[in-house]
């Protein structure tokens, strides 16, 4: 393949080539960690985040998102960098990395820098070159705002370790969620891999933590901690498949974040499910995004929203709905006595209106138009809700007639969705029809 | 009769109004309007405030110490909201303080519309000013000064100083607020001032830098470049970035 490989190229159109390349990392989140500026550089960081701009797609923009390089050494089946394509080629230098965030973050364009990067020469290599670019940022520039880092599988112990001391998140991507899927589609990674450097965050995490009790003013080790993302719909998994692995990295890894990324078709490739007019998989991401919180802040399992024999998502429910629907059986729930927990699970009632429910029924007894105040949303609760022994409408508790009211009440759900019902039933699944299941029909 | 007293809508204004009410009237059926926003009713008698920083400082001890702190916040914070009924509503949350057990707590009675008023101007006040943390531009100008022009519908200056005072200590920099004719001034390692009555210099403010330009045309490729094409949605980016912040932001200029 020839490689056009470009040594003197504007600033411009580097950015250009670098920050498309590093759009479909998804993370661009500033949030996890709150610094004052001490007064000698330039920059804060404020716990929740902050999100500067929105690009068309409707995505916040929150940080330099860009590529160190997109010369890489590996193969990915479903990357736009992967080394058998044949697009132009360039990389930054770390003086162009600072001008670039320095200049922005003057002009309040952006909250700080996401840097990733294909893989140059060897992992080792590239790591050393992000260390530097993040160094002259931090102690030559003295940035104090918002870094995000990629580590690169398979860079050595002590490289990590050293980036890790200067940016705030660190994210290893987990890129799809079974390790057959990683066979397949990228042959140069291992699930092995990508988990080491993981584990190695976590542990050197841990160990921070201890240091900065006993020492407070010991660097900080990746303060806003870590994060992953992986692909959905590139491979065949469920989505039970996916959330359990999801569940797993939260329990085992400690993460802060996973983040899921509906696959777009860049390149085509035997291996890649066929391009279609449909798009990327955006509503399956959406549902993985509800379920995710629902596992984070609502204290579900992934077992109890998805089985083996229910591996997939409901297309028009939302997950939490869906599981309430299966378990009428818990229903309906007295808002004057039911603990948080209960709470929690209601279809309509988040963490903070379940948190001010149980505040403010000690001061007295709640009725629906209190309900209303605190900012539940009554159209998906009533279904589920008693005050003081009374529901607010007479209901049927019947799985189908509750499924009924909430679809005529619910979410605007994308064209592709609405327009399935009428969609003629055909011998064929032509829906997931992919070229490789050809020789398995064929036989 | 009630007796009314008028003011300028100013945080001085509205407090010295309050000073007055208070000192004169605070036992008797009596309000605050502020000039030029107000309908005269029938059967009031309105009387012109005398406008002074004692009177400013003695309410806002008198908060501070009867209603507490996080009072004095919401307070201060409604009364920069672009409301004209806003001093009437924070006079009587103090009126309505005198008559609970702890006046501490008042902010939390939201059955009383008082308060619950109090409570819903300090909130958008909030919420726009942590909007402008966001969507502030700043541009170079010619002598390295950064600064920004914003349209915001509330006085937000004060509440957005602190942030960029911390974020950006070692530059000179400006934020003019076009509604109010208010400027933010701030200079390298010192304190923040609000700067009122001056008229913004608008050739100097265009005169922007060198290297102005170039940032501004890669920020703007950025943000072309960051969105992908087959997830386009603008309506998303419409609920997110409302287009009426749009005007004075460089990425949709």
């Amino acid at each position: 393949m020839t490689e056009i490989i470009q040594e003197h190229m504007s600033i411009y159109d580097k950015l250009n080539i670098l920050s498309d390349a590093a759009k479909y990392d998804v993370a661009c989140t500033s949030s996890g960690v709150d610094r004052q500026n001490d007064g000698t550089g330039m920059g804060n960081c404020q716990k929740a985040g902050i999100c500067h701009s929105f690009s068309a797609d409707g995505r916040c923009i929150s940080l330099l998102k860009i590529l160190f390089t997109n010369e890489c050494i590996y193969d990915c089946k479903y990357c736009i960098n992967r080394s058998s394509n044949d697009v132009v080629r360039t990389s930054f230098t770390p003086d162009e990395i600072c001008t670039l965030t320095m200049e922005f973050y003057r002009r309040n364009y952006i909250e700080g820098l996401f840097l990733s990067s294909g893989i140059l020469k060897s992992p080792n290599y590239t790591m050393e070159l992000i260390y530097a670019a993040l160094y002259k940022l931090r102690h030559e520039c003295n940035f104090q705002g918002y870094i995000h880092v990629k580590a690169i599988p398979g860079a050595s112990q002590e490289l990590v370790q050293r980036v890790g001391f200067l940016a705030d998140r660190m994210s290893v991507n987990l890129e799809l969620p079974t390790a057959e899927g990683l066979k397949k589609l990228a042959p140069h990674k291992s699930r092995k891999n990508i988990l080491t450097p993981m584990r190695l965050v976590q542990q050197k995490m841990q160990d921070n933590r201890q240091e900065i009790v006993l020492y407070k003013n010991a660097p900080r080790f990746v303060p806003a901690g870590q994060s992953t993302q992986m692909i959905i719909g590139a491979t065949p998994e469920t989505d039970y498949q996916i959330l359990s692995v999801a569940e797993s990295l939260y329990k085992r890894f400690e993460l802060k974040r996973v983040f899921y990324s509906a696959f777009v078709a860049v390149n085509k490739d035997s291996a890649l499910p066929a391009r279609t007019d449909e798009g990327p998989p955006l509503l399956r991401e959406h549902r993985l995004y509800q379920a995710d919180w629902l596992l984070r802040y609502y204290r579900f399992e992934a077992d109890e929203l998805l089985n083996e024999k229910n591996p997939n998502f409901n297309v028009f429910l939302d997950p939490k709905c869906d599981w309430a629907l299966k378990h009428l059986e818990y229903f309906p729930v007295e808002v004057n006595r039911a603990d948080y927990n209960t709470l929690l699970r209601v279809p309509g009632i988040g963490c903070k209106s379940a948190a001010r429910i149980v505040k403010a029924r000690r001061m007295g007894i709640l009725q629906f138009e209190d309900l209303k105040r605190m900012g539940v949303v009554l159209k998906r609760a009533l279904y589920f809700l008693t005050c003081s022994g009374r529901m607010m409408y007479r209901t049927k508790m019947e799985e189908d007639y509750i499924m009924r009211n909430l679809l005529n009440t619910g979410e605007k759900l994308p064209d592709s969705v609405s327009g399935m019902t009428f969609r003629q039933l055909s011998l064929f699944d032509d829906m997931n029809f992919r070229e490789a299941q050809v020789p398995e029909i064929l036989g | 009769m009630k007796q009314v007293y008028i003011c300028q809508d100013t945080i001085i204004g509205v407090f010295s109004a309050i000073h007055d009410a208070w000192m004169e009237n605070r036992d008797d059926d009596s309000g605050i309007a502020l000039r030029g926003q107000m309908m005269p009713k029938m059967f009031c008698e309105y009387t012109e405030v005398e406008e002074n920083e004692q009177k400013s400082i003695a309410v806002e001890r008198l908060i501070k110490k009867n209603l507490g702190y996080n009072a004095y916040w919401d307070i201060y914070h409604a009364l920069l909201s672009d409301d004209c009924e806003k001093a009437d509503a924070v006079y009587h949350t103090m009126l309505d303080a005198r008559q609970i057990k702890d006046s501490k707590r008042i902010m939390e009675h939201l059955s009383n519309p008082h308060v619950a008023r109090v409570f819903e101007l300090s909130r958008k006040v909030g919420n726009e000013a942590h909007i402008f943390t966001e969507f502030i531009r700043f541009r170079e100008l010619e002598n390295g000064v950064l600064f920004s022009e914003i349209a915001p519908k509330s006085q937000v200056l004060t509440c957005i100083a602190d942030h960029f005072t911390n974020r950006f200590p070692l530059e000179n920099w400006i934020v003019y607020d076009q509604t109010h004719e208010i400027f933010l001034a701030h200079q390298a390692r010192k304190k923040w001032v609000l700067v009122q009555g001056e008229a913004l210099n608008t050739e100097a403010a265009g005169k922007i830098s060198e290297k102005e330009g170039k940032f501004e045309n890669l920020w703007k490729m950025f943000c072309r470049s960051i969105s992908i094409d087959e997830r386009g949605n603008p309506n998303l980016q419409r609920g997110h970035l409302p287009i009426c912040y749009r005007k004075n932001m460089t990425e949709f200029n």
